[in-house]
């Protein structure tokens, strides 16, 4: 029996956003040996699934009631702490960290502040048209990649919800349906599509701009590039449905903040000629998953500030911009420290942390107390929402380290109570 | 006194409309968290002379948890920010108190909190997708106090239209019994029926029952029809939960009258009830229809309403019935949110505001009172703001002194914009005071026994333990709007006006039996169009037990 491998299907892949839920699990004595239909990212997050199993406190082994009572400490003596939710946390252990940030009055961020902020802000300020992504698939008959090719960082996105499958009105697959890469600058839109648009990058906004306009109806003088532009806003009038494509989720060269917001113009414009959704990439790790128990649990995505004893936002003063001013004497890290932003990994480096996660041991900000957990999706169990908000179940085929759940639960009974 | 499971609560005048009891001045017992006729007389009291005694409230239509609603709670930073929630100072250590935020969409604590601090004891969320049910019960499990269920959507799923056009009425019912079981919920909801498909699918919505969706064999008669007969078949608790088509169009008070027509003789509940009661002609001029619509209501008990009256102040739009919201967006340049649901349903929110000065918000605000007020039958017509899109449901204690204080309400009518309500009753004058037996049921005991919770609303013997004591006031509005003691489940947790314990609350929900030959044919249908597996759409087990079919 211990030879015979186990096969566990219809497991949730978290090494994206489009958080595949058709992955099936092969494992051999304790090992991932193989993650079918997994794509090449999918299958560097499932890895072997062997993870470190350390508790570490003041750089020794310690044990995990030793190792938390340290944490408590550390973090009932910040003046100023912070809470931060990274990558590969259940919403339940999400929602764990949002009552421990209430109860220490912390500081609460995610990797958000650094990489999607500027979607978020602008969804917030205009509210957006977009649609789930099996919802792109049935109904999609015109898809625009603008400057993103999925195949890079979101590599089924293409095969599982938008280019490929067949849909309710999209019967043939790709063959119903028209592709357009936008290319801005460098950042280019897929290879195989039907046709390119190219837009220098210092016209980009003006170009999105001039096609909102030509979508409402207004007369707009049209030089080149502008009038490729305008060529595209009317061939996404005449479709039936739209699906505007975009990445979140930061790039090199960084795009032109001000994207987000004309992009969501453009597609809620869409929707008085015809029908448009918004597609918004996002990385994995259930980060769509932190945004959303944040605001149940505050109101706010990203950025909380409970010092005063009540949710404040404070988008544009979030965890980096509050270390480096050195405000921060305690923090919490949760989740997965490797997907910790360059600039806040290399801040928390200067304060005292406690770091509980997958791989927590091996932060590089050598954290002052360090637990080892599971990984979502392999060891542990719990739900994770998809990029666009889909929840999903994880199921855990591993034995591992603790859950970060029990871990987070254990640590917050050894707070002091407020 | 407060954490004993006996009490007995002495002295108050007791508002028990389910048992007859019409301020009678009687104890009320409990013990184990629920109500007993007898105690021993050392058993701990309560002294609530010269008080008010009602069941907890229940309401029967509220967004207060899920996917779509948490949409809309990250579409309005500006309202938590200008109305912060610092945890309340409970005396419970056992749980500790949560901080939060409010606006027209609380934070899921600080809407429990809120919920409780009113003495409503139930709420039903009333319109969760499937697809994304899990949400809404994470959502819920971070909702204190109140006992809730959820109302699932149905009424635009692609697979039950498959199944109307095929003729198959026994597949449809078998898969409207798993899919509330797979999503944890406790009532079949139709928004629109057909008319989001359409928006989705390129037709924009429906205007008509008989209009095809798809094709010919699908129309919304038939998607009412089909899941009327299921909620009746499957012995529901609750009936068939209908948003009608055509909401908020001048004119469409004779689409909300032909559904009604359709379905009658069959229970059905109609929902938000005056945003569907309107005269006038579309795209032309505005009138009320309160009259004719409710005289309908009146004349046939199958029929249950809840009324979704209109609070001037401010309100967010949220609804799956997406198209509306568009027209909206359209029409006042306000924050829009889209999101179609795949295969299921739709999602639209608009944040917006109802103002005395504006003609057609004080003809909505004048319906909903038109239609209260023209009620022969309390225990049909619930009280509620389809929180929040006709107002937060921090704004029912104001509305319950408009049902009972005609003087306030004239004053009101004084101050609004009258140019729309010209035929209006209430302009004609309506002299009808609600009394505290008739609030009682329409806050209480009446959705209790039109949602089929039978320990719920009210003060009999094995009751639920569920008790709001109000002080008496001559401003109804101030005496409803602070309770002071309810209790929840046995548990006091509001002492003094002042919350002390927030218990976690429960799930109400349905399971009921279906053919498995269903599952095998969605099986198919999933491996063929769905973007999730089968195997991980169910939400799986709820800590609660499944409440019995009626």
């Amino acid at each position: 029996m211990s030879g015979a491998d186990r096969v566990l299907e219809h497991a949730t892949c978290l090494g994206c956003g489009c958080a595949c839920d058709d992955i099936a699990i092969v494992v051999r004595r304790n090992r991932i040996v193989e993650a079918r239909r997994a794509c090449a990212l999918g299958v560097a997050w499932f890895g072997d699934g062997v993870v470190p199993q350390e508790t570490r406190s003041a750089g020794r082994d310690r044990s995990l009631a030793a190792a938390l009572a340290d944490a408590a400490k550390l973090l009932a003596d910040g003046r100023r702490p912070l809470v931060y939710l990274t990558a590969d946390l259940t919403c339940e252990t999400q929602r764990e960290a949002v009552a421990i940030a209430d109860r220490l009055r912390a500081l609460l961020d995610s990797p958000a502040s650094e990489t999607a902020a500027s979607s978020i802000l602008a969804a917030q300020r205009r509210g957006r048209a977009g649609a789930t992504l099996g919802e792109i698939r049935q109904r999609a008959d015109l898809l625009v990649f603008w400057a993103v090719d999925p195949a890079e960082r979101y590599p089924r996105y293409s095969s599982r919800y938008a280019v490929e499958p067949a849909g309710l009105q999209a019967p043939n697959g790709r063959r119903s349906r028209t592709v357009i890469a936008v290319d801005i600058g460098t950042a280019r839109g897929p290879a195989d599509v039907d046709a390119r648009v190219s837009i220098a990058p210092e016209q980009e906004v003006d170009a999105l701009g001039v096609m909102r306009a030509t979508v409402l109806g207004h007369a707009v003088a049209e030089r080149e590039p502008m009038r490729q532009a305008g060529d595209l806003a009317r061939q996404m009038m005449q479709a039936r449905y739209v699906a505007l494509v975009h990445d979140a989720e930061p790039s090199r060269p960084p795009s032109d903040p001000a994207r987000a917001e004309a992009l969501i113009a453009l597609a809620q414009a869409l929707n008085g000629p015809t029908r448009g959704a918004l597609s918004t990439l996002r990385a994995g790790g259930n980060r769509s998953g932190a945004e959303a128990v944040m605001t149940w649990q505050t109101g706010f995505p990203f950025a909380v500030d409970f010092a005063r004893g009540y949710p404040r936002y404070r988008p544009h003063a979030g965890a980096a911009a509050c270390l480096a001013r050195g405000e921060i004497d305690a923090a919490l890290v949760l989740g997965s420290p490797a997907s910790v932003p360059g600039r806040v990994a290399t801040a928390l480096g200067g304060v005292a942390c406690v770091a509980i996660g997958p791989r927590a041991s091996e932060a590089g900000f050598k954290p002052a107390v360090a637990v080892d957990t599971g990984v979502p999706g392999i060891h542990e169990t719990g739900m994770a929402l998809r990029m666009d908000d889909v929840p999903l179940p994880l199921r855990g085929s591993l034995e591992g380290p603790p859950a970060a759940i029990d871990v987070v639960r254990a640590l917050a009974q050894r707070l002091p109570r407020p | 006194m407060t954490r004993s499971s006996r009490l007995r609560i002495t002295g108050g005048a007791v508002y028990d409309p389910a048992n007859g009891i019409d301020g009678e001045v009687r104890d009320v017992c409990m013990e184990e968290g629920r109500i007993v006729e007898q105690l021993p007389t050392d058993a701990p009291r309560l002294d609530a002379a010269g008080m008010i005694v009602m069941p907890g409230g229940v309401d029967i239509h509220s967004h207060i948890a899920g996917s779509s609603v948490n949409h809309g709670r990250r579409l309005l930073p500006e309202e938590h920010t200008a109305d912060p929630a610092p945890a309340p100072a409970l005396a419970d250590a056992a749980s500790p108190a949560r901080s939060g935020t409010g606006g027209t969409i609380p934070s899921t604590f600080t809407t429990g909190y809120r919920y409780a601090g009113l003495g409503y004891t139930t709420a039903m969320e009333a319109a969760v997708a499937p697809l994304a049910a899990r949400h809404a019960h994470a959502e819920l499990d971070d909702t204190p106090i109140i006992d809730a269920g959820c109302f699932v959507l149905m009424g635009n799923d692609d697979y039950l239209f498959r199944q109307i056009a095929a003729g198959e009425a026994a597949r449809a019912r078998d898969y409207a019994a798993w899919l509330l079981g797979a999503a944890g919920g406790y009532a079949i909801k139709i928004v629109n029926p057909g008319g989001v498909e359409r928006w989705k699918s390129g037709g924009r919505n429906v205007t008509g029952l008989d209009d095809p969706v798809g094709s010919s064999a699908v129309t919304p008669r038939k998607i009412l029809e089909t899941l009327t007969d299921a909620a009746h078949a499957l012995r529901l608790p609750h009936p068939v939960h209908i948003h009608c088509n055509n909401l908020g169009q001048a004119g469409n008070a004779s689409t909300t009258l032909e559904t009604m027509r359709a379905l009658a003789g069959r229970r059905a509940h109609f929902t938000h009830l005056q945003f569907h009661s309107y005269g006038g002609e579309r795209g032309k001029s505005w009138k009320s229809a309160a009259r004719e619509v409710i005289e309908y209501v009146n004349g046939h008990p199958e029929v249950s309403v809840d009324v979704g009256q209109v609070m001037f102040g401010p309100a967010t739009t949220l609804t799956a019935d997406a198209p509306v919201e568009y027209l909206l967006y359209a029409s006042t340049g306000r924050k829009w949110l889209n999101v179609d649901i795949e295969l299921e349903t739709g999602c639209g929110i608009v944040p917006y505001a109802y103002k005395e000065k504006a003609a057609v918000a004080a003809l909505q605000w004048a319906i909903g009172l038109e239609l209260f007020l023209l009620a022969s039958d309390p225990w049909r017509v619930v009280l509620s703001t389809d929180h929040p899109n006709g107002g937060s449901f921090l704004s029912y204690p104001q509305l319950i002194r408009l049902l009972m204080d005609r003087a306030a309400r004239d004053e009101q009518l004084k101050r609004v914009n009258a140019r729309a309500l010209a035929g209006s009753a209430l302009a004609d004058g309506l002299a009808r005071e609600y009394t505290l037996t008739e609030i009682a049921i329409v806050t209480r005991a009446g959705p209790a026994r039109l949602l089929g919770l039978k320990t719920k609303g009210h003060l009999g013997v094995g009751a639920d333990a569920d008790v709001t004591i109000y002080a008496t006031a001559a401003d109804r509005a101030a005496m409803f709007a602070a309770p002071h003691y309810v209790i929840k489940g046995g548990t006091v947790v509001v002492e003094e006006g002042q919350l002390r314990r927030a218990p976690a609350g429960r799930r109400l929900h349905v399971r009921p039996e279906h053919a498995a030959s269903v599952t095998r044919d969605l099986k198919r249908y999933f491996d063929s169009y769905a973007c999730v597996s089968f195997e991980n759409y169910p939400v799986g087990p709820l800590q609660d037990a499944a409440v019995g079919a009626a």
